[in-house]
């Protein structure tokens, strides 16, 4: 636990000093919500609004993408993570932190691109803000696990950019669907489907699971 | 490292007989399907269903198989599971790629569409995605040790995916177009033969081309310790 603490603190206060990947991810994704609202034909009609959850869930991909890639590159400097590997530690915990950090982070960009989507696309989020958050920060959850997993695979590879969305995307299938679903309710009805949260649940604790048990294989050098 | 077992013998002793035994069987097939009488509602089109569900068939049989040997390899750190497992991968994508070209042939004829998003359809197009991109991870890692150990664990976690990913489709996605099974009597008089024949020649064409590349697999790496320079 303290392990996981360690990592956590660390990797926030490496993005606190240096601001770049919480930048670069939350410039990104408002560049990707301008780019649909100016590829959607007519301005805002009922029918973008049906799809805005799917392109919001979009650009938090795209965006978590980013931020996932940056988050093992850095460690690649100086070694750093030979130096994490070799720590006597149970890595599932170094698993866990680094996860629980780009959850963090990416849960900062996601807010703020939900305020200007909600602006841009004219949807009432305020009044569901608080649920929005819980389907988000579950669907992100699924996200980051897989995703830090993927993420000290593919930056140890030749073309370290593309390998992670071709390992990624067919993995997070469910988790998406849960999330735009789930998403798509709220801002229709306004109340939160079980369905839909029970499957971002599931989706959540086994790939949780099974990240952390094999992580130690990932890092192994 | 473990010594490299000299050139897997029992494989290679067993491509002889597993050969004769698929072109036993590739010959029956052949017979029966040819035999087998014309679906009177779907015409002769339906005969692809003696392809399609086989390569199915070997398509899930290559994934298990891949799963399963990344499993073993983690656990055991020995290169015959890894080497198996990519063999299989690799045996399997071609056999999905079968699956997904049949497929539409058939839905055309009877669905009216080249494509519907159904659940298995859409599973099964997820699977040949993560196993392309299992290949893929293999081919862009450099070291066959962390080779094998990356691909262990995209092995590993796409096994996971894939119930997640029906049980996602199916509770979302598409209306379910292919019958939910093939219990006794919907297949017709005579069509039963040629089928349970098609699945054992499909089974056995995957058990067949799985050991030439897994014995291929052996002799590349007998290569690299011979030739440690001229090594991957």
């Amino acid at each position: 636990m303290s392990v996981l603490l360690a990592i956590l603190w660390k990797d926030l206060v490496t993005e606190w000093r240096s601001r770049d990947r919480i930048a670069a991810m939350l410039l990104f994704s408002l560049l990707v919500v301008m780019v649909f609202h100016f590829s959607l034909p007519g301005g805002v009609t009922k029918q973008t609004q049906a799809s805005a959850p799917g392109l919001l869930w979009i650009a938090y991909v795209f965006a978590a993408l980013l931020g996932l890639n940056r988050s093992f590159s850095i460690e690649l400097e100086n070694d750093a993570l030979a130096g994490i590997a070799l720590s006597p530690v149970d890595r599932g915990w170094i698993f866990l932190g680094k996860t629980a950090a780009n959850w963090a982070i990416l849960g900062a960009a996601q807010a703020i691109t939900a305020c200007v989507f909600a602006l841009v696309f004219d949807l009432a989020l305020a009044a569901v803000a608080l649920r929005l958050a819980l389907v988000v920060g579950l669907g992100s959850l699924g996200l980051c696990s897989v995703g830090t997993l993927f993420a000290a695979v593919a930056v140890r590879t030749r073309f370290r950019e593309v390998m992670l969305p071709l390992l990624l995307l067919p993995l997070l299938v469910p988790v998406l669907l849960g999330a735009v679903r789930a998403t798509t309710g709220l801002i229709e009805t306004g109340a939160l489907a079980w369905a839909p949260v029970q499957l971002l649940l599931v989706t959540d604790a086994i790939y949780l699971i099974v990240s952390f048990l094999v992580f130690d294989y990932v890092l192994d050098e | 490292m473990p010594p490299v077992p000299a050139a897997s013998s029992w494989i290679r002793r067993s491509l002889l007989p597993s050969g004769l035994a698929l072109a036993g069987l590739a010959l029956l097939w052949i017979l029966l399907v040819a035999r087998a009488p014309v679906d009177g509602m779907q015409g002769v089109i339906q005969k692809i269903l003696y392809v399609h569900v086989p390569c199915a068939f070997a398509a899930y049989a290559g994934f298990g198989v891949t799963a399963l040997c990344s499993a073993l390899y983690l656990w055991s750190n020995d290169e015959r599971y890894d080497r198996l497992a990519a063999a299989s991968a690799e045996v399997g994508v071609l056999f999905c790629t079968l699956v997904i070209l049949t497929g539409p042939i058939w839905a055309k004829g009877t669905w009216g569409h080249w494509w519907a998003w159904d659940p298995r359809l859409t599973v099964t197009l997820l699977l040949w995605f993560i196993y392309l991109a299992y290949l893929l991870l293999r081919s862009f890692t450099e070291g066959s040790a962390r080779t094998a150990r990356f691909a262990a664990v995209y092995g590993i976690a796409g096994v996971f995916a894939i119930p997640l990913n029906y049980f996602a489709i199916e509770l979302f996605g598409g209306a379910a177009m292919h019958p939910d099974n093939l219990e006794r009597g919907s297949l017709g008089a005579g069509m039963g033969w040629a089928f349970l024949v098609g699945v054992l020649t499909g089974l056995a064409a995957f058990v067949h081309l799985l050991l030439l590349r897994t014995d291929l697999e052996a002799l590349r790496a007998e290569t690299a310790e011979v030739e440690p320079t001229s090594g991957r």
